[in-house]
């Protein structure tokens, strides 16, 4: 391990804005003097967080620092809970498995490429932890992954293991290909609307109701005393393998869905298939169903707005998230993309003004409400004693318009600093302009 | 007595019984080198000494006062030249000759959607030889013998599940005389399949998966079928998975390429779920996990082809940092590697020919490797890997006649491999000027 990350380092070195901080290597660090916004018990106004082998082990006021362990003066600045993504694309290699409709062998977190810069981008925007998931080109795309944004670190040590196991389906547009232009000689993929995509997702998993069954039945005959010869098992097929895990309610979906109609029926076929939604992405028209959503305790992970770029984000409004959230839904505000991820916070605090949120409640769509949906929100989402130690900084309060992040750690270590990225990239630029020395590589 | 007559039938029969001897037996030529210095790889250096070639093995080597010159062979002087034995090169696609396919598409076709990919739809894949494909060329096989390499493993250049490879030793235009294995080994590499399933590396890992269980599965029933005869439904003939039963059940060789430290990571996974006999080939961010190889026994074939990887952080940052990273970061890997105890050998994949491997050679060497270790993992290392030791890798009396000789020490600057032999069949290579 020691290995990689000095490889890392070396590598790093060159590219501009991207070291790795001196600080990554114990895990303990205490965060001095700052508004302490702990999202689930209340704000400390000059505030202490101290962090020991990487979990939060006091949150409070004049906390001593133990010897040995940095400290963090964060005068003047809010200290967070590490913002978390619901719903995003970054550090893979690949997004859909868009050869067919029904995919969900694929999983994406068997293509984690941790050497994606949009790894960094997401810690100077106070990220910490991110939902990275399977494209919405088919009813049924693939597992998910939860990942923490360990820049530097090998791919393993991203995974969190505790997080839901996750499948994403999509619903609408995307996965019944309506943009899709067919060229002589192909065909048009099945299916094509959106009543065979519900025809679809319920065949499949009456597949795999029917592989259980074989299953069982192999089990049951294998058991006994004397097993025919001629027993024939099953052939293990992955596909309907992630279909069983979803319906033994080892899985939960993650659904891609625009209209209030679609999203009704998903919802009605989950019941009776008999898997359980965790939660529906996008979902530009779940103020039509609010009361629906909030009774089957199923979360939405919205955009704040930007809604109306294709037909079915038409009625799409900004209060979407605000109203939803007031209405006693599980609202999370996502990126959906490597770059607006650098200001979720931004995103979250136009909930305040569409849609009448505090600045409590707006902080909650980016922090522990993404943590619940993702089944997290016992080790991360919030800055309380025995929690996971990720926290970001902000010179201003996070739902200001005039923030930004300087600092991003992620159990007890520094994974973004601004100050020093500032002053390395200061002193690469001196470097580059200083006359050069003999030339060559070390 | 005998007539004249029948003393010139008798002449004539010899002759022509002769001449059937030579036809059938094709013995080769035999050649004693001498006054060379010899870099045998199998013992200390010898500073003038004497190779005899004979029939395409190295019949005797030493000292040049120790090893007499056969009357019968033709003598070559090479005072001032260094023999080492023929260099291997462990993955290449050498000789390939394949039907135009479509044009390659863009990275972004899937994303826009333009294409329509077929739904499972198998290539034939892992029952393809690569031999078939093969059409020898004189100007590439002279391109790997100015760079001393005599022998090639040839493997298939497309598709996951690649097909199978075969062991070539350079001796000439024709095929045949130069396979010493056929089939040597499965290939597989994390790609994507044009058009068609799997079109993303993460349906890849599930295909490739899938197809290993279906061979298990299918080698199970058969064999439970050949058992029992009756009483059984006879399962049905499936010649992808015929083709891969010897993988999964006898444990042939499977070599997996790595094109990045996250492949190293995948083959590692499926190799222990599958327990194959396998090899990782390619893998130019090895150094970058050290760690997880040592803890595995699988042998590595680590190109000399310094392109960083599409997912490297160098890549996505424009032209400039990518050149950076390839002359000056993916050098260092073998050098990591050797410094960090693993073995493995060097190959030529992914270069265009024998003047650009020579050329990364010498980076690599510049960037730390010691030149030994460079001669070490073109020659021994390799033939062990490849199960060739007892025949290629050192000069010894018996192994096959694959002798590089060089005016100047292997791998230094301006150093020129003037004659080669392989297979005993001697190729002269004019020295330019120095």
């Amino acid at each position: 391990m020691k290995k990689t990350i000095l490889a890392s380092a070396l590598a790093l070195s060159f590219a501009a804005g991207s070291a790795i901080p001196a600080s990554i290597a114990s895990g303990d660090i205490l965060i001095k003097n700052g508004t302490v916004l702990t999202v689930t018990k209340g704000i400390l106004a000059r505030g202490d967080v101290l962090i020991l082998g990487g979990v939060i082990k006091q949150v409070g006021e004049n906390i001593p620092a133990p010897p040995g362990v940095k400290v963090v003066d964060a005068s003047g600045k809010y200290v967070l809970p590490g913002i978390i993504d619901s719903h995003t694309h970054i550090a893979l290699a690949g997004t859909n498995e868009g050869s067919g409709a029904i995919t969900p062998e694929a999983d994406v977190g068997t293509v984690i490429n941790a050497d994606d810069t949009g790894i960094l981008t997401a810690l100077s925007g106070g990220v910490t932890m991110v939902h990275t998931m399977h494209g919405s080109a088919n009813p049924i795309g693939g597992p998910n992954v939860v990942l923490k944004m360990k820049w530097g670190r090998p791919s393993e040590e991203l995974i969190v293991k505790e997080a839901f196991r996750t499948l994403k389906f999509a619903l609408g547009e995307n996965a019944k290909q309506s943009g899709r232009t067919i060229t002589a000689g192909q065909t048009q993929r099945y299916p094509a609307t959106r009543m065979g995509i519900n025809a679809i997702i319920r065949r499949e998993f009456l597949k795999a109701r029917d592989y259980m069954e074989q299953w069982d039945r192999y089990n049951k005959e294998k058991a006994l005393k004397n097993p025919p010869k001629n027993l024939v098992p099953p052939r293990k097929d992955l596909r309907l393998e992630v279909l069983a895990e979803t319906l033994r309610g080892n899985m939960v979906a993650r659904c891609h869905s625009y209209l209030a109609t679609e999203t009704l029926e998903f919802m009605n076929l989950a019941k009776e298939l008999g898997f359980k939604v965790a939660c529906f992405e996008h979902a530009w028209e779940a103020y039509k169903i609010a009361d629906e959503l909030a009774r089957e305790k199923i979360g939405i992970s919205v955009f704040a707005d930007s809604w109306a770029y294709k037909m079915e984000a038409a009625e799409g409004i900004a209060y979407n998230a605000g109203y939803c959230a007031k209405k006693g839904v599980l609202v999370s505000i996502n990126s959906d993309s490597g770059e607006r991820i650098r200001r979720l916070f931004n995103e979250a605090a136009k909930t305040m003004k569409y849609g009448g949120l505090s600045e409590e409640e707006a902080l909650k769509l980016i922090t522990i409400n993404p943590a619940i949906q993702l089944g997290v929100d016992k080790i991360v989402g919030s800055l309380e004693p025995g929690k996971q130690g990720d926290v970001a900084i902000f010179s201003e309060h996070p739902m200001s318009a005039y923030t930004r992040c300087d600092m991003t750690i992620i159990e007890g270590r520094v994974y973004f600093d601004r100050d020093q990225i500032l002053r390395e990239r200061e002193e690469a630029a001196k470097r580059a302009a200083a006359p050069k020395k003999t030339g060559g590589a070390q | 007595m005998k007539s004249p007559k029948n003393r010139y039938l008798l002449f004539v029969l010899a002759a022509l019984t002769f001449l059937a001897a030579i036809l059938t037996a094709d013995v080769g030529p035999t050649y004693a080198v001498r006054n060379c210095r010899i870099v045998s790889m199998a013992g200390p250096v010898v500073e003038k000494g004497t190779i005899v070639i004979r029939d395409g093995l190295v019949e005797s080597l030493g000292p040049a006062d120790k090893i007499k010159l056969p009357d019968d062979a033709e003598v070559i002087e090479a005072e001032g030249l260094t023999a080492y034995p023929g260099l291997i090169s462990a993955h290449t696609n050498l000789f390939i000759e394949i039907p135009q396919g479509p044009a390659e598409p863009s990275p972004f076709e899937f994303e826009s959607a333009s294409q329509q990919p077929q739904e499972d739809k198998y290539p034939p894949g892992p029952g393809l030889m690569v031999y078939d494909q093969l059409k020898p060329k004189r100007t590439a096989m002279e391109s790997f013998h100015k760079a001393g390499v005599t022998a090639v493993l040839v493997a298939p250049a497309r598709g996951i599940f690649q097909g199978q490879s075969v062991l070539l030793s350079l001796n000439g235009e024709k095929l045949e005389p130069m396979v010493i294995k056929n089939p040597f080994a499965l290939h597989i590499n994390f790609t994507t399949e044009r058009r068609a399933y799997p079109s993303s590396l993460m349906g890849t890992i599930a295909h490739i998966r899938q197809s290993f269980m279906d061979a298990e599965y299918y080698a199970a029933r058969k064999a439970q079928y050949e058992k029992l005869l009756i009483g059984m439904k006879r399962p049905e003939y499936d010649p992808r998975l015929e083709a891969l039963v010897p993988f999964v059940r006898d444990k042939r060789p499977v070599v997996f390429q790595c094109n990045n430290l996250e492949d190293v990571k995948r083959a590692l996974k499926i190799i222990d779920e599958f327990k194959l006999n396998a090899l990782l080939s390619g893998a130019n961010e090895a150094w970058r996990v050290v760690d997880v190889l040592k803890n595995t026994a699988v042998p590595l074939l680590i190109t000399l082809d310094f392109r960083p990887p599409m997912t490297s952080q160098y890549t996505s940052q424009g032209e400039e940092l990518r050149k950076k990273a390839e002359a000056e970061i993916y050098p260092a890997n073998a050098a990591a590697l050797a410094k960090a105890g693993l073995r493995f050998a060097l190959t030529s994949f992914g270069l265009a020919d024998g003047a650009a491997f020579t050329k990364n050679v010498q980076a690599a060497i510049r960037a730390g490797l010691s030149r030994d270790e460079a001669i070490r993992a073109l020659t021994l290392q390799p033939a062990r890997t490849l199960g060739l030791d007892r025949r290629l890798g050192t000069l010894e009396p018996g192994k096959i006649a694959n002798v590089v000789l060089t005016r100047g020490e292997l791998f230094e600057e301006k150093t020129q491999a003037v004659k080669v032999f392989v297979d005993g069949l001697l190729f002269n290579y004019e020295e330019k000027s120095r």
